[in-house]
């Protein structure tokens, strides 16, 4: 299945993540071995810096086994509040490149990125973007894997390891594979590996060499299969997010409760903006527009208005978010304000229109329309290239320079 | 005062009101009323969401006269459920009283005086034959938009024309129009837009005798034996939607209708929920037509159709239900789909000249 496609699954794995974010918050802990887990009698290791692994210290080791190992660590219970938090900050940048990312825990994720290649590159292109805005925007390192199956990123993202990328070319993914150690293979554990070690199987190619009856004979039928599926790369699970995007939207707190009509209509002009990129980038449209407003004594209120054709288009939301935005009431002012879109569907089907020329129609002409959606799409490649902020309405140009006043 | 009817009569004559009154009466909550007007002979009941107002009138036993504001949603459901014969309503300051068989209730009215002024057709009608008019309203109102984002769309323009009038509706995605020739329904070289939801129940309620049209100012009112529907004339310049009929078509497709309808509802079964906003393909060629449906995550269906075909092969995908809109519309048991390519609109006919179905394609990526 990967002959003739390029590499788009990413697999993304935070370097010694709860260490990581440790020696983070105390830079005193830079280069000193930091060890987390339980620190009881009974704990384990839940993650070792580089420099503890040094000592042999990994996750899963006994805590009493480390402390001797790696006298001189300094032995941390995790704070898992943090790391959570740390991990939302990564997940939002992944979530910046393409919606399909599919989370296994606080600290790797795979993604998709067939869909978002053509706004910020290629596979490998988008790895290296992803490796510098984590730096840039959360101070940790994440080691990368390209490839054509999940499979084979993730074993691309451990060899990596640490702050690495490797990239699996399309059609090298067995040259790649096959001398790697038979345990790389997921569901190879010491058991598999004693039985396979008899057959004199050692690395993957060995494995892969082997009939699939033989094999299936060895370690059993379903197992067998899925083993020698892996071997040659045969993986065709897609990358699946947490739940189905239902909606996609963008929310603001801000720091003084907001009364004035201009700036929230600006700022819903920005949110709409925001999250017609992001439908884009998913290729997805959107039915249903949803504006959440918080008062400043936290009640909150929604209103919401559904068209008749999905859109993807800021021009749209903006129009509707304004529309039910001027229908309430602000009261004493608002702390958050949110703009989201539903009844998502893949933009693949649009419904042409006629080029109807009643000038009432609130969304213009279709030909307007049209025009609206490649100056839209145009504004999405020059973003991809130069940053979000390289082009935006002239109403949000003007809220910066008054604030920067 | 006070009103002897049977049920029955009265239960049509209410229910044909009630489908006026406003779902949400919203800033007027006397508009979820029906006005009861009741004068020697006769009772009248009048539902309206000001634009539209449905009147309907049944002949009883009546002592006294005035007008009163009952609640619609009470009075119809009452009426639904009790039994056939005779149904008493007697009408106090504030509540109305209403038995029928053992049962009784006593409801509260609605100011009568809160009830709006409602038009009054005003100068001499023209009479229009009913048959040709329904089919006429049967086959272009569903093309109108029901998006009051744009208001102009959801009116159905009714223009002269030399030798007759013509109908037109179109939601930008689809376009019908329906030429009634000999029909004088309007003074030559003029044109209305009347909102489509009244037409469509205007078309509900023709029968077969001729029916009356008052054209006013604001206002049409169609006048019926028992019933009046009218519907306020919507403002605005409706497009210029003659530039959108393409003068030919290089491609045309005949196929019978039963068999296209049958096969487009089963095909598109796999787009689910959605099929609304799912399309469906029709790959033509010399062989005849093939429709097929896919729906990401849910499958894919197929089906060949026998068709005649003349043109170059051609695939074009439709908004499955618009398609089925128009081959429903089309009166002929042949049709003919009309196509350029799979961007620009293809026409849908049946049969004769005097109707036409314009519908865009969906684009697939």
């Amino acid at each position: 299945m990967s002959e003739g496609t390029e590499p788009a699954i990413l697999h993304v794995d935070l370097d010694a993540f709860y260490a990581s974010v440790e020696q983070l918050d105390d830079p005193s802990l830079q280069s000193r071995p930091v060890i987390v887990g339980g620190l009881g009698p009974r704990g384990v290791v839940a993650a070792a810096s580089y420099e503890a692994r040094r000592f042999g210290v990994y996750s899963a080791t006994p805590m009493g086994r480390a402390r001797r190992a790696c006298p001189e660590g300094v032995f941390l219970a995790p704070r898992f509040e943090r790391y959570e938090e740390a991990s939302h900050d990564v997940m939002g940048i992944l979530r910046s490149f393409t919606p399909l990312v599919e989370p296994l825990s606080m600290d790797e994720a795979f993604l998709d990125v067939h869909g978002a290649r053509r706004l910020h590159g290629t596979g490998p292109e988008i790895a290296v973007a992803i490796k510098a805005r984590v730096r840039d925007d959360t101070g940790l390192t994440a080691s990368v894997g390209v490839a054509t199956t999940k499979f084979l990123a993730k074993i691309a993202s451990d060899l990596s390891k640490p702050d690495g990328l490797i990239v699996v070319e399309s059609g090298k993914e067995l040259e790649f594979l096959h001398p790697l150690p038979v345990e790389r293979l997921w569901g190879v554990g010491p058991a598999t590996r004693k039985r396979l070690d008899r057959f004199g199987i050692r690395t993957i190619g060995d494995l892969a060499a082997l009939p699939e009856e033989t094999l299936t004979r060895a370690v059993g039928d379903a197992h067998g299969r899925h083993l020698h599926a892996l071997a040659w790369n045969h993986d065709d699970r897609g990358v699946e997010t947490e739940r189905r995007a239902k909606s996609v939207g963008h929310e603001e707190t801000f720091p003084r409760d907001v009364v004035d009509r201009t700036i929230l209509e600006r700022e819903v002009l920005r949110f709409a903006d925001k999250v017609a990129s992001r439908l884009r980038r998913a290729g997805l449209a959107g039915r249903t527009v949803h504006l959440k407003l918080r008062y400043g004594d936290f009640k909150t209120i929604t209103r919401s208005r559904t068209i008749a054709e999905p859109t993807d288009l800021a021009a749209d939301f903006a129009r509707i978010g304004t529309e039910l935005l001027r229908a309430v009431d602000l009261g004493a002012g608002l702390r958050l304000l949110g703009l989201s879109v539903s009844q998502l569907q893949e933009a693949v089907a649009v419904q042409e229109a006629f080029g109807l020329d009643d000038a009432e129609s609130p969304r213009g002409s279709e030909k307007t329309r049209r025009d609206r959606g490649d100056l839209e799409r145009s504004v999405d490649r020059v973003r991809a290239r130069y940053g979000d902020e390289a082009v935006m309405p002239a109403r949000l140009v003007r809220t910066r320079s008054e604030r920067d006043a | 005062m006070k009103f002897v009817c049977e049920r029955d009569t009265l239960e049509r004559a209410v229910s044909t009101a009630y489908r006026a009154v406003a779902s949400r009466a919203g800033a007027l909550p006397v508009l979820s009323g029906l006005q009861v007007t009741l004068s020697p002979g006769s009772v009248e009941f009048t539902g309206s969401d000001l634009e539209l107002t449905i009147r309907s009138r049944v002949d009883a036993d009546v002592e006294g006269e005035g007008k009163a504001v009952l609640v619609a949603r009470l009075l119809v459901d009452t009426l639904a459920k009790v039994q056939s014969g005779r149904v008493t309503v007697e009408i106090g300051d504030d509540q109305a009283k209403i038995e029928a068989g053992k049962f009784r209730s006593e409801l509260r009215t609605l100011a009568a005086s809160d009830f709006p002024r409602l038009p009054e057709h005003e100068g001499d009608p023209v009479k229009v034959a009913s048959g040709p008019l329904a089919e006429g309203l049967r086959q272009v109102v569903p093309a109108a938009s029901r998006d009051d984002a744009r208001p102009i769309l959801t009116g159905v323009l009714v223009t002269s024309t030399a030798d007759g009038v013509r109908l037109v509706a179109t939601d930008s995605y689809r376009l019908a129009v329906r030429d009634l020739a000999g029909m004088s329904l309007l003074p030559e070289g003029q044109k209305v837009l009347v909102g489509a939801k009244g037409l469509g129940e205007l078309q509900r309620l023709l029968g077969d005798d001729d029916v009356e049209v008052f054209l006013g100012e604001r206002d049409v009112t169609f006048r019926l034996a028992n019933t009046e529907v009218s519907a306020r004339l919507i403002e605005g310049d409706f497009p210029n939607y003659q530039q959108l009929i393409p003068s030919g078509y290089p491609n045309k497709l005949t196929v019978e209708r039963d068999a296209l309808t049958s096969a487009v509802e089963r095909v598109s079964l796999v787009g689910g929920t959605n099929r609304d906003s799912s399309p469906i393909r029709l790959a033509m060629s010399s062989d005849g037509l093939e429709l097929s449906a896919t729906a990401q995550d849910v499958g894919q269906s197929f089906e060949p159709v026998e068709a005649k075909y003349e043109g170059s092969d051609l695939t074009v995908a439709f908004n499955s239900r618009f398609l089925l809109d128009g081959v429903a519309a089309a009166a002929a048991q042949e049709i003919t789909i009309e196509s350029t390519d799979p961007l620009k609109p293809a026409v849908l006919r049946g049969g004769d000249a005097e109707f036409l179905y314009l519908l865009m394609p969906v684009r697939i990526a």
